[in-house]
């Protein structure tokens, strides 16, 4: 077997195996279905709910994805501003660490008695809880910078602002990404914490008005379902990386 | 104090420039003799956390003339790399002066450029894009930029990498990029730190020799770091010793070896005798008793 074969066979095998297993086993035991619905039991429950999967999937996704812009739009020039203004630094990391400290889901029905029960709200949601990975790491990216890079654009006379995007910007892109990966997982944990507290429509609240009526397998599949948009979402971004900036990649790994 | 050159007296301070026993007026190959770089009782000392402040150079005192090369050599720690700092505007002299002649102050990578001991290629950009990097920084490259760019390149050998990313390229050929890199505004000093310092030994040799050939093309001054002796004897019209703890000159040795020099010249006795006097300056006569008994 080839080795790109076994990369696929191999996990793929295991996974058929555990659901083939959970299948066999709640049939044995004769396990209730609210308890713990069995594979084929979900796959019913999502099946129930037929073209609504569809639009509330695609809801939940485009609050996930513009709350992930949100938060780039946010974290990377924040990220950039904290690492080269030692002044701005000290001034707004402690508030920003503690803005990242407050659990999302507690302060999140506060959010809606505040903004609404809109969009906006569930934004708002997602990007506090996806900025901080993005913000960090771009941080830590800046200050990552070779040393003799920086030497280089000096002597270069390049200006502070031209050092920063000529230099160190371009320097922190595998750091940036390493933030976007994190930063989209979580983004997707954001989404569905917004849709519990404030939404009528999407996976989230497909998951807490199924529960609500003891549909377990329908609340199960959305969860599958979401983690699936998870791992998508989280591929996107290192094939994103991968296509756009290939020589980060590269570089790490001829040295 | 033995010798002065009309050029050394023509300059505008005279006083504050000792003379450091050089022997050999002739020796460097350099009809006129002006001077480029000028360093007076140059020193830097460092704030350190634990209050004691640091001297890293001292009283250093050094006068290179145009188009020659110039060599530093010391044990590490001796300050080398600061000297170089300095002129390169990176490290403000906490004493003394430095002046870099040559006409009005550039910006940039005209007035003076840096070879470092790493590459320092830019992995996002083309080989290309990186020989043009000290362009970009002050303005958008024109035609003649570009074309200049491939000259260098071609000068390197690497006329068909242009396009390539620096991870495509080996370790002698991504410095050599870096030198092509270095000479592209056409800067009145090339200052390199340890340039070859990180290569193997066959491709340390075989860039020594391109050096020497780019020198004799585009005849820079070239102020040059170095660990190894041999190199410096190799490549310079004048090696400068560096004592150590703190940094501060302790001989200038005029190598009179004959060009054009190649890798044959290592054989030859003069070249053996100034490599065995710059040995002396670093080691004292400790090491040589040592080496004798042995």
């Amino acid at each position: 077997m080839s080795p790109a074969l076994r990369k696929i066979v191999l996990p793929v095998g295991t996974f058929l195996s555990f659901l083939l297993g959970w299948q066999l086993l709640s049939e044995a035991l004769d396990v209730p279905v609210y308890l713990l619905p069995s594979p084929l039991d979900i796959y019913e429950g999502g099946g129930k709910l037929g073209p609504a999967i569809l639009s509330n999937t695609l809801e939940t996704l485009k609050t996930i994805l513009l709350g992930f812009v949100c938060a780039c739009v946010v974290g990377i020039p924040l990220g950039v501003v904290v690492s080269v203004n030692r002044t701005i630094s000290e001034m707004i990391y402690p508030l920003i660490v503690f803005l990242n400290a407050i659990p999302i889901i507690a302060i999140a029905p506060i959010l809606v008695v505040i903004f609404g029960t809109d969009m906006t709200t569930r934004l708002i949601i997602v990007t506090l809880t996806c900025f901080f990975p993005i913000m960090v790491n771009t941080a830590a990216g800046m200050m990552d910078t070779p040393k003799e890079m920086l030497d280089l654009a000096r002597v270069a006379g390049a200006s502070r602002m031209g050092e920063i995007l000529s230099v160190r910007l371009p320097s922190a892109i595998p750091f940036i990404f390493s933030g976007l990966r994190i930063g989209v997982t979580v983004a997707v944990v954001g989404a569905v914490v917004a849709e519990f507290v404030n939404a009528n429509k999407g996976l989230g609240f497909l998951v807490t008005s199924s529960t609500a009526q003891f549909a377990i397998p329908t609340a199960t599949a959305c969860v599958v379902i979401l983690a699936v948009i998870s791992v998508v979402l989280y591929e996107a971004v290192n094939w994103a990386h991968r296509a756009f900036f290939g020589w980060s990649i590269k570089t790490k790994a001829g040295e | 104090m033995i010798h002065a050159t009309p050029a050394r007296e023509a300059h505008s301070k005279p006083e504050t420039r000792p003379d450091f026993g050089m022997q050999g007026r002739e020796g460097a190959g350099t009809a006129r003799r002006e001077p480029i770089i000028e360093l007076a009782h140059a020193g830097v000392t460092f704030a350190t956390a634990k209050g004691d402040p640091l001297v890293a150079v001292e009283d250093m005192n050094l006068t290179i003339y145009r188009e020659e090369i110039v060599s530093l050599v010391g044990p590490s720690g001796c300050g080398k790399s600061t000297v170089l700092r300095m002129l390169a505007g990176l490290q403000q002299p906490t004493s003394g002066d430095i002046w870099i002649g040559g006409g009005k102050t550039q910006r940039g990578f005209s007035e003076v450029a840096l070879v470092f001991q790493r590459p320092t290629l830019l992995p996002w950009l083309s080989v290309m894009d990186n020989v043009l990097y000290p362009v970009k920084v002050l303005q958008r490259p024109t035609k003649a930029h570009r074309s200049r760019a491939m000259e260098l390149l071609e000068l390197v050998g690497l006329q068909d990498m242009a396009d390539r990313m620096p991870h495509e390229l080996s370790g002698g050929m991504q410095q050599r990029a870096s030198i092509a890199r270095s000479l592209i505004l056409d800067p009145k000093i090339l200052l390199m730190d340890e340039p070859f310092g990180a290569l193997d030994a066959l491709t340390r040799e075989d860039l020594q020799l391109d050096l020497l050939d780019i020198h004799a093309e585009t005849r820079k001054t070239i102020l040059l770091v170095t660990h190894s002796i041999n190199e410096a004897v190799l490549l310079s019209d004048r090696v400068a010793v560096m004592s150590a703890r703190p940094g501060r000159m302790q001989d200038l040795v005029e190598i009179d070896v004959p060009k054009p020099r190649g890798a044959e010249s290592g054989a030859r006795p003069d070249f053996l005798a100034l490599s065995q006097r710059i040995r002396d300056d670093i080691f004292g006569p400790r090491l040589s008793r040592k080496g004798r008994r042995a």
